[in-house]
């Protein structure tokens, strides 16, 4: 098992290195000056003199080859820079504004799992009957309402018309409840349908109908059993997209004006802050990673058929 | 068996943390509901800011804000209505015969926040932190042409220039860098560049509260030398999205939705027509242009520019597009600034008068073809705008319509807006949008860009014939120290321009504001990037 670990953690050397290197050839792609950017945001009409003095201070007045290898440097020595628009540490800001992202990731993860296990369980077990048919419909809204819209709609609704939630902000329980569905929806979609999926699955096994004959109670097979085993599915599911929700934060902070990371993010972009930028792909890139490693792990725990030997050929 | 239960208890154990992390990290308040914010307090307003006010430095940029700089700090001199330049934090002024010595006389009994005295000494100290950074600064004309300050007694202290720049008392108005903080907030080195201790200043109102990207509450400072607020606070929320903010002021969690560009012009007119709050625009503050670029030979004939300005109706798209937001501009600066109240006779829409000055140029309709052709050449234009601008697509979009109908062809192209202004800089554009800097920037910052290489308006006007000549009227106005003179010249530059249509004035900017109606006494300000809020006033219900 050690050596496995040890070489899962070694193949994220690359794979930092590969994201690394095309976000620093698409930043370079685009026709937009950082420091143009910089001063524009500053509301100073730029001058050559300035612009020059600002890519000096931005290290871009230097040839691609060199940039590269220093942002190389620094970013293994986890030395983001300071941010172009704050000129405080990349870290600092990222650290202070990782909480509030995080609080609403798991929020929605929480509530995610709250309403698709019993939902997917219930509409497999009663087939075809008036759950079934409300979980297909909420899977199909869910998987196609845009976030920014469904955001929108929420507010109007619920806080500005009925008056039950906050609009924007954060503070108290309340303020979780619209970002968090809003964030949840999508999950909800997927984890309803791929529980709904593997319950039936489940129970075409030849171990519930031996557990029928046993007389075993129809409600302990369901749960003791059969629901046991076909959420591991979704658990693998869950753990992958613990990255892609961080990063799906970005949208819902901006609609509800939640002081997060994702929000950072969206201003960073605008201004061209490209230490910013960086620090958030390869942040980014690491959170997939070790999220997919922690999936193993937890799969292989889980599920003893899946061998280390077998694991570390992949 | 054994090893399910702990899995159990793993499961169990991790869904208690998450809601532990939850709740811990969240405090027992009850909701913000619409009712909070006006029972807080009657004599406070809330309104939105896309952005974090920032460090509240005085003398630095991004990502400190305008709207809350100028809350704390103040200037020597302020920017009021039409131009005109009134006493603030100095009393009175001199200027020397030859325009290079400029003497002020403090304001008594001013004091900062910690107490400290608003002095000639801390006047110093002031432009001295400033001037330590002064490359940052050098897009600001006075900060170029300033050698030194001089204390003269503890009450007056002279800036000695280096050559004449009549504009300097108007850069002295501007929100930064030129605004003063108090002794405590200066760091032990006295560079402010990097960074302030505390935000100490002289203004009307004193930072109270403040979470990143959340929320600034000010409060009125109690200590304030002038007319004290009508407001006990001022609460800015931080709303990065417009929509947002929109619901959030229907809610009634914001009391006012102020800033350029806070609100599209589809809200805006949304919640004016609910009848249910109240909105202004105001005065023109800047004008909404092309620029034909005189460098591409077909628009090096005036014959074709008039043309151009012929060719479209101008007061329909205006109307059509902005939804009655912007009004239809005939100057190339507005009326409201100084020295820009010249005669001038409005370009009508007349497609006949078009074409003729078309086929007097030589661009002729071939029979059976829709594009003029001159030599062989179609009279073929591009007209670049900013992608992420919906009113100057709308505007391009309409202009390739209607120029079509006189002979013209007029290629659309979104582009990035920086590399609209590269593009821009470099001369490489046939048709472009482009805006003058407002108040209190004009007319000297527009004449400036008129006459100086490197914005890409000068070079786009270097065909005209009298260019040699417009560039020493410039020069000539923003050194002149004789103010008849300098009005001359200024008529004379701007009555070019207006003859030569490189610039096509399309319309007057404004700005918007939305507010409960429960607020009163809104006022613009002249600059457009001062606070609104001493005026303001709150009805009690």
């Amino acid at each position: 098992m050690a050596t496995y670990l040890i070489k899962r953690l070694l193949a994220i050397i690359p794979i930092v290195l590969f994201a690394i290197f095309l976000m620093f050839i698409l930043i370079r792609l685009s026709p937009v000056d950082p420091a143009e950017a910089y001063l524009a945001a500053a509301n100073i009409h730029p001058t050559e003199g300035l612009l020059a003095e600002k890519r000096q201070e931005f290290g871009l007045d230097q040839s691609l080859i060199v940039q590269y290898f220093q942002t190389v440097k620094n970013i293994v020595q986890l030395d983001f820079g300071n941010s172009y628009v704050t000129n405080t540490p990349v870290w600092q800001e990222v650290a202070a504004r990782m909480p509030a992202t995080i609080q609403l990731a798991l929020s929605s993860i929480l509530l995610a799992v709250i309403v698709s296990v019993p939902l997917g369980f219930l509409s497999a077990v009663y087939k075809n009957s008036l759950i079934d048919h409300f979980s297909r419909l909420l899977s199909y809204l869910g998987a196609s309402i845009p976030q920014f819209w469904l955001g929108y709609i929420l507010i109007f609704f619920f806080a500005v018309k009925l008056d039950l939630f906050p609009v924007e902000g954060r503070g108290t329980w309340q303020h979780f409840v619209l970002p968090s569905v809003t964030l949840s929806m999508a999950l909800i979609a997927i984890y309803t349908r791929l529980l709904r999926a593997s319950v039936l699955e489940e129970l075409e096994e030849v171990y519930v109908l031996y557990a029928r004959t046993r007389g075993i109670k129809e409600k302990a097979i369901m749960v003791k059993h059969v629901l046991r085993i076909a959420i591991s599915p979704m658990l693998t599911g869950l753990g992958m997209n613990l990255g892609k929700l961080l990063t799906g934060t970005i949208i819902v902070e901006q609609v509800f004006s939640w002081p997060g990371f994702g929000r950072f993010f969206i201003e960073a972009i605008f201004n061209r802050d490209i230490p910013v930028i960086q620090s958030y792909v390869v942040l980014a890139a690491c959170l997939f990673i070790v999220c997919n490693l922690i999936v193993d792990i937890v799969q292989l725990y889980l599920d003893p058929r899946i061998s280390w030997k077998g694991r570390t050929e992949y | 068996m054994h090893k399910f239960k702990s899995k159990k208890s793993i499961l169990l154990a991790s869904i208690t943390s998450i809601f532990l992390v939850l709740t811990g990290c969240t405090n027992n308040e009850t909701a913000s509901t619409s009712n909070e914010s006006t029972e807080e307090s009657a004599n406070s307003i809330t309104l939105s800011w896309p952005r974090d006010i920032g460090s509240l430095n005085p003398h630095v940029y991004n990502p400190s804000q305008l709207l809350t700089q100028s809350m704390v700090y103040e200037p020597l001199v302020s920017y009021e209505d039409g131009g005109e330049i009134q006493p603030h934090l100095a009393e009175s002024w001199s200027i020397s015969e030859d325009g290079l010595e400029y003497t002020f006389k403090l304001r008594e009994g001013v004091k900062f926040t910690d107490g400290s005295p608003f002095n000639a000494e801390i006047v110093k100290k002031n432009f001295d932190a400033v001037l330590k950074n002064k490359s940052s600064h050098s897009w600001l004309g006075v900060i170029n042409v300033l050698e030194e300050i001089k204390v003269v007694d503890e009450m007056t202290f002279k800036m000695i220039l280096s050559e004449p720049y009549y504009p300097a008392i108007q850069d002295l108005a501007l929100v930064r860098p030129v605004r003063f903080l108090g002794e405590s907030g200066f760091p032990e080195d006295g560079d402010t560049s990097k960074g302030i201790t505390e935000p100490v200043g002289t203004g009307p109102w004193v930072l109270e509260d403040y979470k990143k990207d959340e929320y600034a509450t000010f409060a009125r400072n109690p200590d304030y030398w002038g007319e004290s607020p009508e407001l006990e606070k001022v609460t800015i929320k931080i709303i990065p999205d417009a929509e947002t903010r929109v619901l959030a002021f229907e809610k009634g969690e914001l009391d006012l939705i102020y800033g350029e560009g806070a609100i599209s012009m589809d809200s805006f007119n949304y919640l004016k027509e609910t009848g249910d709050y109240q909105t202004a625009s105001s005065n023109p503050v800047g004008t909404r242009t092309l620029l034909l670029n005189s460098t591409n030979e077909k628009l090096a004939d005036l014959n074709v520019r008039l043309a151009l300005q012929h060719g479209f109706d101008k007061a329909a798209m205006v109307e059509g597009i902005t939804l009655g937001l912007e009004e239809k501009a005939d100057n190339i600066l507005s009326t409201n600034f100084p020295y820009t109240d010249i005669e001038v006779e409005p370009v009508d829409y007349n497609t006949e008068k078009a074409a003729a000055y078309l086929d007097e140029a030589g661009w002729k309709l071939p029979s059976g073809k829709t594009v003029r052709e001159k030599e062989g050449q179609p009279l073929e234009l591009e007209i670049m705008y900013d992608k992420t601008d919906p009113i100057q697509k709308a505007m391009s979009e309409t202009l390739q319509a209607e120029w079509s109908a006189i002979g013209v062809k007029l290629n659309i192209k979104g582009e990035e807006l920086t590399t609209q202004i590269e593009r821009r800089k470099a001369g490489k554009f046939d048709v472009d949008f482009w805006y003058n800097y407002g108040a209190p920037y004009d007319p000297h910052s527009f004449i400036n860009v008129v006459a100086e290489k490197g914005w890409g308006v000068s070079e786009a006007h270097s065909n005209l014939p009298m260019k040699a000549e417009l560039d020493q009227q410039v020069q000539e106005a923003l050194a002149s120290t004789d103010e008849t003179k300098r009005k001359e010249l200024y008529g004379s530059i701007l009555t070019t321009l207006q003859e030569q249509s490189v610039f096509v004035p399309i319309s007057y900017i404004k700005k918007t504001v939305v507010y409960q109606n429960d607020v009163k006494e809104f006022i613009f300000p002249a600059n457009r990037d001062e606070q609104p809020f001493n005026e303001i006033e709150k009805a009690s219900n």
